[in-house]
């Protein structure tokens, strides 16, 4: 699921950001940063990172399997968006246990426990990125500066 | 968005089509594959293919971004996920013809009329898939044969 967010009047360094959230996903072990995308587009600073799993997982279903952060715009108006992408996300059935597959492909869709889970790390993503967001803009950060578009 | 499909009693060589596969994102010159994951999960058979958009796009939204591949299960019985991602793909109001956004970032989300966008490109991608699963199963291709899950 992807997440946009708009910032307005923060007067981040949206380079120091970004620096800090490819950091992060270094951080993770099971990825590796594949593509990095940096420049302007339409006259507007565009920087793109995108991280893979490195390995192969234990498990399917909702594992994540890569994660793209995208910062565009200008100090004092930019967007940041987040995509969290997970293999075969809904073949377990949520609240059952229970999967809509049968034989030799159940094991596949057997609802992770363990193991780098694509919700889970999204939402630990999305808190690092509000502190960072913080870190590195000198205006203070409150809610009417901040739209949460998706 | 992503697309499952699943695929009964075809005895299809699996190798040979994920190898075709590669090869047909390959030929798209605005693509780089970035990552393969091929192995075994819980004794099922799972091959993985990302590619990543290779430059840097004119345009922003619905542009595409990454395409994923993956295979999983047995010649007999097996699923196919096709994800196609894009850069803020739910920016323009479908309709209105107008952004959700202003400012400098509004230009940034401009829509691209040319480009390789990623609702077109997966519209593609599967129509192709259809004609490789035809091509690489030893058995005939009916409906029956085939459940889309998610699309």
């Amino acid at each position: 699921m992807p997440f946009v967010r708009k910032y307005k009047d923060m007067n981040t360094n949206l380079e120091a950001l970004y620096k800090d959230i490819t950091k992060e996903l270094q951080n993770e072990k099971e990825l590796n940063i594949g593509k990095e995308l940096k420049g302007e587009i339409n006259g507007v600073p565009f920087m793109s990172a995108t991280a893979y799993r490195s390995s192969i997982p234990k498990l399917v279903t909702g594992t994540l399997r890569e994660v793209t952060v995208t910062i565009t715009g200008t100090s004092n108006d930019y967007l940041i968006e987040m995509h969290t992408g997970e293999w075969f996300s809904n073949l377990a059935m949520p609240y059952f246990g229970a999967s809509i597959l049968v034989g030799p492909l159940a094991g596949l869709a057997a609802a992770g426990t363990t193991g780098l889970m694509a919700a889970q790390y999204g939402r630990k993503l999305k808190n690092t990125i509000k502190d960072l967001v913080k870190k590195h803009s000198k205006a203070d950060y409150s809610d009417e500066k901040v739209e949460t578009l998706i | 968005m992503p697309f499952v499909r699943r695929y009964k009693d075809l005895g299809t060589d699996l190798d040979a089509l994920y190898m075709d596969i590669i090869s047909e994102l390959q030929q798209e010159k605005d693509l780089e594959i970035g990552k393969e994951t091929e192995g075994i999960i819980n004794g099922v058979g799972f091959k993985s293919v990302t590619a990543m958009r290779a430059s840097l796009p004119r345009a922003v939204t619905g542009t595409l971004r990454e395409v994923s591949v993956t295979i999983a299960g047995e010649p007999d019985d097996w699923l196919l996920e096709l994800h196609t991602g894009s850069w803020f793909g739910n920016m323009i109001l479908p309709g209105a013809g107008g952004f959700l956004i202003a400012g400098p970032v509004g230009t940034a989300a401009a829509a691209g009329t040319t480009g390789l966008m990623a609702a077109q490109y997966s519209r593609k991608l599967k129509n192709k898939i259809k004609e490789l699963v035809k091509k690489h199963s030893g058995k005939p291709y009916t409906a029956d044969k085939v459940e889309t899950f998610i699309d």
